[in-house]
């Protein structure tokens, strides 16, 4: 099926959309669709139509950077400043990586190609964890809910780990990405633990943590008791559960289950 | 319940504002499974709230029915809970394609109007009705180029899919005007001879000129024009059925209260066309 007429159409299109320089359509659209083993009447009409095609390739790249725009202002204004924006947004989309049928995943999709490809992290080491931190927002605003919190005890102890709220992230980066902003967008090198969560009224929020309470978070995350942690990290488990039931009382924790 | 008169696309901006509401200020709401399924937070619950409280018609944007791509098990099972939990007593997506090679891109993209790509779509819809637990409808796009050469025009290609496929059809007045003025034809000769019997919903919506490409845009973004009104009117007395319409504004979102004034017009015009239609 796929050595279809309808499929190399369909593939002639991806690549018009998708690939960063459409000089090669623009200047001979004939050649460039014999090129992608289209039949010739196929390429007639779309060489007779190659100005309309353009529009579609513009509004199809306009479509997908939208929500890039809209979730990554800081990302972009860096790059921008750079000149690197649209090369940026180019590569990213010539990837060819935005799979899901839900636009709201175009964003993460980036995240995921800054990832993947390493485009940008010699120039700008910290430009994937700041794109990481921008996208962090949504995915917290919109994380399926928790399932009913069966078995789960209210009250910390050092048998016991703590459970995070789905929507909940605990987050370490190497550079302070809560600290950039459009005005200046280079985040500085230092450390940060962050943990983003919504509240009951769907409200976002970020608190700084400490390097021993994002450690502990961590390691409940990873299944580890209370108990063991806090020795090992050498913290004051009245002072660890005292902020612990905060967390319970903000809905950044669950509850806590045995371990 | 019975879905007539003329609906509103229920769009983020508005949702505080309709939550808010004790009752329903349109006949129904039209939202898009994929903008809601498999989130959660408290703005999502008010979402549900309404879609509870509320009759809800659901309008797919990324199955790419004219495509190859596999539809994912998770998708179509967080589709197929969604449509049952709304209570739509159908379900519609466009007669295009998307995606390619795993690729999406979002957009709205012509089939070739040639015999194949009739009967890849027609397969691609027999094969989701199959999996959907209510009626399903395909929607006429607007297009703004052929792709490839063209072994019929639009309307018989749409024609062949809709009685091939046998489905219902989402009849878009919007797009045929705009392919009307785009490929030079009579939208009422267009109409005239179609399955009309098929359409169980309509959608109706603004456009935008682009001069520089001197091509009508189906962007969603402005008020809908007298002719497409006009249009409106002319078709639903020959559908003879008071069939629901669809207002659709994606871009250039204004004030709830605009949009509800705009639809209190276009229900005027609605009634209007159906006055003196002895309905079945």
């Amino acid at each position: 099926m796929r050595e279809s007429r309808l499929a190399h159409l369909q593939s002639a299109v991806l690549d018009l959309a998708f690939d960063a320089d459409a000089e090669a359509f623009r200047a001979d659209p004939a050649t460039w669709a014999q090129a992608r083993n289209l039949v010739s009447a196929d390429g007639r009409t779309l060489a007779t139509r190659h100005e309309r095609w353009l529009l579609y390739r513009d509004l199809i790249r306009t479509t997908l950077e939208d929500p890039l725009a809209d979730t990554f202002p800081i990302t972009q204004t860096l790059l921008e400043e750079a000149s690197a924006w649209a090369e940026c947004v180019d590569a990213f989309l010539a990837s060819r990586t935005i799979s899901s049928p839900y636009y709201r995943e175009v964003a993460p999709a980036f995240v995921a190609w800054l990832a993947a490809s390493h485009w940008g992290l010699e120039r700008w080491p910290f430009l994937l964890q700041l794109a990481h931190y921008e996208a962090v927002e949504l995915e917290v605003l919109w994380a399926p809910d928790a399932s009913p919190a069966i078995g789960l005890s209210a009250e910390p102890a050092l048998d016991r780990v703590a459970v995070l709220d789905p929507a909940a992230r605990n987050l370490a980066y190497g550079f302070a990405v809560q600290l950039a902003t459009v005005e200046a967008p280079e985040p500085p090198p230092a450390c940060a633990r962050l943990l983003c969560h919504r509240d009951r009224e769907g409200a976002f929020h970020v608190l700084e943590l400490t390097p021993p309470v994002s450690a502990l978070l961590a390691r409940s995350q990873e299944g580890q008791a209370l108990g063991p942690a806090l020795a090992e990290l050498g913290a004051d488990p009245v002072e660890a559960f005292a902020l612990l039931r905060e967390f319970r009382d903000q809905g950044v924790l669950q509850g806590f289950r045995s371990a | 319940m019975a879905f007539t008169g003329v609906g509103l696309g229920l769009r983020r901006p508005h949702m505080e504002q309709v939550a808010a509401l004790d009752v329903a200020p349109v006949p129904f709401w039209e939202i898009a499974p994929e903008n809601v399924v498999g989130q959660g937070g408290a703005r999502h619950r008010l979402v549900m709230g309404i879609l509870e409280r509320d009759d809800v018609l659901t309008h797919g944007l990324s199955m790419s029915m004219g495509g190859f791509d596999a539809w994912a098990p998770e998708v179509l099972e967080q589709l197929v809970a969604f449509l049952k939990a709304t209570g739509t007593p159908w379900h519609s997506e466009h007669l295009c394609w998307s995606s390619f090679g795993g690729a999406h891109t979002h957009e709205l993209l012509p089939m070739p109007f040639t015999r194949e790509a009739a009967r890849h779509a027609i397969a691609r819809v027999k094969t989701l009705q199959a999996k959907l637990p209510v009626p399903f409808l395909l929607e006429n796009i607007s297009y703004y180029a052929e792709l490839g050469e063209p072994e019929m025009s639009e309307r018989d290609f749409l024609l062949e899919v809709l009685e091939g496929a046998d489905c219902g059809w989402l009849l878009d007045i919007n797009n045929v005007y705009v392919n009307s003025v785009n490929h030079g034809f009579d939208p009422k000769e267009w109409l005239a001879g179609m399955p009309l019997h098929r359409v169980a919903q309509m959608h109706i919506a603004g456009h935008t000129w682009l001069e520089a490409e001197g091509v009508l845009l189906d962007t969603h973004g402005a008020p809908v024009v007298d002719p497409v009104v006009d249009l409106m009117a002319w078709v639903l007395p020959r559908i003879g059925r008071p069939v629901p319409v669809l207002l659709e504004r994606d871009h250039e979102i204004p004030d709830l209260a605009v949009l509800l004034a705009e639809r209190e017009q276009l229900q005027a015009a609605y009634e209007g066309a159906l006055a003196g239609v002895a309905h079945a």
